[in-house]
């Protein structure tokens, strides 16, 4: 208000800068009136709160992992020792050691390693592509199809497991089952050279990916249509006018939009496929196709440390306990370390994803 | 123009057996989305269908198995009464400490899923409405909270639940206490603080016990329920913030904000992730039901009635699933656009 009488002294003046000599309150007060209300405890008080919640909460995310990694590195007479909680007395390598070389490790991770990220740019292409469909068309059945989709995530895959085991063992073309309509395929699996049909190859699981019925794909589906569907129309529209057809603009358009979600969903079905027992050990069970989550690898207890185990004086349940966790650390291991790398994406492909405008 | 209708008078052409309809543009446009999904359709019709209905069979058959001086093997047979499968898996005592049959069992375990579901969604909608606030190392806590949705599930919960069952076998527990804390939580709190806790404040056993388990089961909630904040998270950012400002302006405060802004808000995400919880924890297999229906095949040979409690499961599974899309969406709420 006083401005408006004595005009402000310019003090310095340069391009973008401008300073201005005024009559500032005393610092004092302008910390009491910052600092010394009501407002401000209270936003301190929550602040405290909340992180020490969230602080809690990450402890208890992080603390298996914690008492894992270091139950690792004990040997046996330290879970002997009841003064021994998480640093081992005499520390030692020989269950990482041993693990990594008796068990065959780099060659499953190897094996892991390819499957994962084949079946992984499988399955986001697919489901991007069948989440599309469900999105931007309105074709007759497109919901009746889209609640099937839902169902194929509930019912339990387990059960399935005998029946699909068949199916790829002794392979044919059948529609619905139905034994009339059906051409066997079993001779000419055997003519190349594949004597259990496709059980033991990657093919079922890719078979499982293409179809878009692999796991939890019905969730990525569902959120690819979600994305999708906040995707505004005129974008194809414009580009059909310039002569695209569907698929093209699919291609050259949409999904090079959908990048951040299409990474998230990538993120995902990596680590699932990564972390999965159920059809890994369902359609694979021979040693030249070893994964991690094979069970000669996490299962088997090397021969060295079932020795030094019973040099200990018979076998201590813990330091097995001990063991198979750290061939759990051994398998996710990569994983985490992709994950540091990229928890950036996940976390901003699904910020972007749209997903509160359903 | 001419040539053409002259065609068309000459008569017996391909075109006039079969009249093309007239398609506008858009229901051209429409039908080439079943191009997109042909690959789902495709494994529906190839595998999918025909395994399921496999199954559903299995329900209904009684399985012998052929000596292998016979050749070995199975064979099937329909079930002479043809629920038989069925009556045999309502009624057969399936817990042999309590006398439980499955239909039982199936409730219960219903119930105790059911109470886990609620808790995982208000935490995870709770987490994520603190993982969305300004703060100091939030990038770091929101990495620390996503970590279960990448490693939590398959592998390691597998090498938990083993451990667990070998640590509750083991007799030497007295002895190895440095251990206690080498796999999974062990116990976080003790029980009996917070159940005396409650009995003095004069609250029902029944609450006491369903309160201290999940406060037991506090790691598997916590890992359980990582997707579900990564979708609120999403929801809650993507909820415009001059409405928020306008709230302010006219004097709502936080907690009204709360209820008439936020919530109704992602309300619909509330439904995507119910839907998704059910899902996920009713066929995750360290379930109870679950595993029990694992279990059958394993150690008899009756492969029919475990196809047939499955299916009963599925059913119940199913039902749930209705009901919660039905009770929700009268809470849903919808933002109108204007298209």
């Amino acid at each position: 208000m006083n401005n408006q009488n004595s005009a402000p002294r310019v003090m310095k003046e340069s391009k973008n800068k401008i300073k201005v000599e005024f009559d500032r309150t005393p610092l004092k007060e302008r910390l009491k009136a910052k600092y010394l209300n009501s407002y401000f405890y209270r936003k301190v008080l929550i602040a405290i709160f909340r992180f020490v919640l969230l602080l809690g909460i990450s402890y208890i995310i992080l603390f298996p992992f914690f008492s894992k990694i270091s139950s690792s590195f004990m040997s046996p007479k330290d879970f002997v020792q009841s003064d021994v909680k998480l640093i081992p007395k005499y520390p030692t390598t020989d269950t990482w050691k041993f693990l990594i070389t008796e068990n065959n490790y780099w060659k499953a991770l190897g094996n892991t390693l390819l499957l994962s990220l084949s079946n992984a740019l499988i399955q986001t292409f697919i489901c991007a592509m069948i989440g599309y469909g469900f999105a931007k068309f309105k074709f007759k059945g497109n919901n009746l199809l889209f609640l099937i989709v839902v169902l194929t995530m509930i019912v339990p895959h387990p059960i399935l497991a005998s029946s699909l085991v068949q199916r790829f063992m002794y392979p044919e073309i059948a529609i619905f089952g139905i034994e009339w309509l059906s051409i066997d395929l079993t001779g000419l699996c055997e003519a190349l050279g594949w004597n259990m049909g496709l059980y033991n190859t990657f093919v079922p699981i890719y078979f499982l990916s293409l179809t878009g019925l692999a796991f939890k794909n019905g969730l990525f589906i569902f959120i690819m249509r979600q994305f999708y569907r906040g995707v505004p129309d005129e974008l194809e529209e414009s580009s059909y006018v310039d002569g695209y057809g569907v698929f093209k603009t699919f291609i050259k358009i949409i999904l090079p939009l959908s990048v951040p979600m299409l990474i998230t969903v990538f993120i995902l079905s990596f680590s699932w496929q990564w972390t999965d027992i159920f059809y890994t050990n369902t359609f694979l069970n021979s040693s030249e196709h070893t994964l991690l989550t094979a069970n000669s690898f996490w299962q088997t207890m090397p021969a060295s440390l079932d020795e030094i185990s019973s040099q200990a004086g018979g076998s201590v349940d813990s330091f097995i306990i001990a063991v198979k966790n750290t061939a759990g650390l051994l398998i996710i291991a990569p994983l985490v370390v992709m994950y540091l790398f990229c928890q950036r994406y996940l976390i901003q492909g699904i910020e972007h994803s749209g997903f509160g405008g359903m | 123009m001419d040539n053409t209708k002259a065609k068309e008078k000459s008569g017996f052409s391909l075109k006039n057996l079969f009249p093309k309809k007239a398609t506008s543009l858009n229901a051209k446009k429409a039908r080439s989305g079943w191009l997109f999904v042909l690959p789902f359709v495709l494994g529906l019709v190839f595998l999918y269908v025909g395994v399921i209905f496999e199954s559903i069979g299995y329900s209904f058959t009684f399985y012998h198995k052929i000596p292998a001086v016979r050749g070995g093997g199975y064979e099937l047979e329909l079930a002479s009464p043809l629920f038989a499968n069925y009556e045999d898996a309502i009624s057969a005592i399936v817990d042999t400490k309590t006398g439980a049959t499955f239909l039982e069992k199936m409730f219960t375990g219903f119930f105790n899923q059911i109470v886990e579901i609620i808790a995982i969604i208000m935490l995870s909608l709770f987490i994520a409405i603190l993982l969305n606030q300004k703060m100091v190392g939030r990038a770091a806590f929101r990495a620390i909270f996503f970590i279960p949705v990448v490693v939590g599930a398959g592998i390691i919960a597998k090498i938990d639940y083993d451990n667990a069952l070998l640590e509750s076998m083991s007799s030497l527990e007295g002895l190895d206490t440095g251990a206690v804390a080498s796999s999974g939580m062990g116990n976080l709190v003790d029980l009996m603080d917070i159940s005396m806790l409650f009995e003095n404040l004069g609250i029902g056993s029944e609450l006491i016990e369903t309160v201290s388990n999940l406060i037991g089961n506090i790691y598997d909630i916590v890992n359980r329920s990582g997707v579900q904040m990564l979708i609120f998270l999403a929801a809650l950012q993507s909820i415009s913030p001059s409405i928020y400002e306008s709230c302010q302006m006219e004097g709502a405060t936080s907690w009204e904000i709360f209820w008439k802004i936020t919530l109704p808000m992602i309300s619909p995400m509330i439904l995507a992730n119910a839907v998704y919880t059910v899902i996920d924890s009713f066929t995750a297999e360290s379930n109870e039901v679950m595993s029990y229906i694992l279990s059958i095949a394993d150690t008899t040979n009756v492969s029919g009635r475990q196809a047939a409690s499955a299916w009963l499961y599925f059913l119940l599974v199913i039902i749930t699933l209705g009901l919660v899309a039905l009770v929700m969406r009268k809470v849903v709420f919808y933002q109108r656009r204007n298209d």
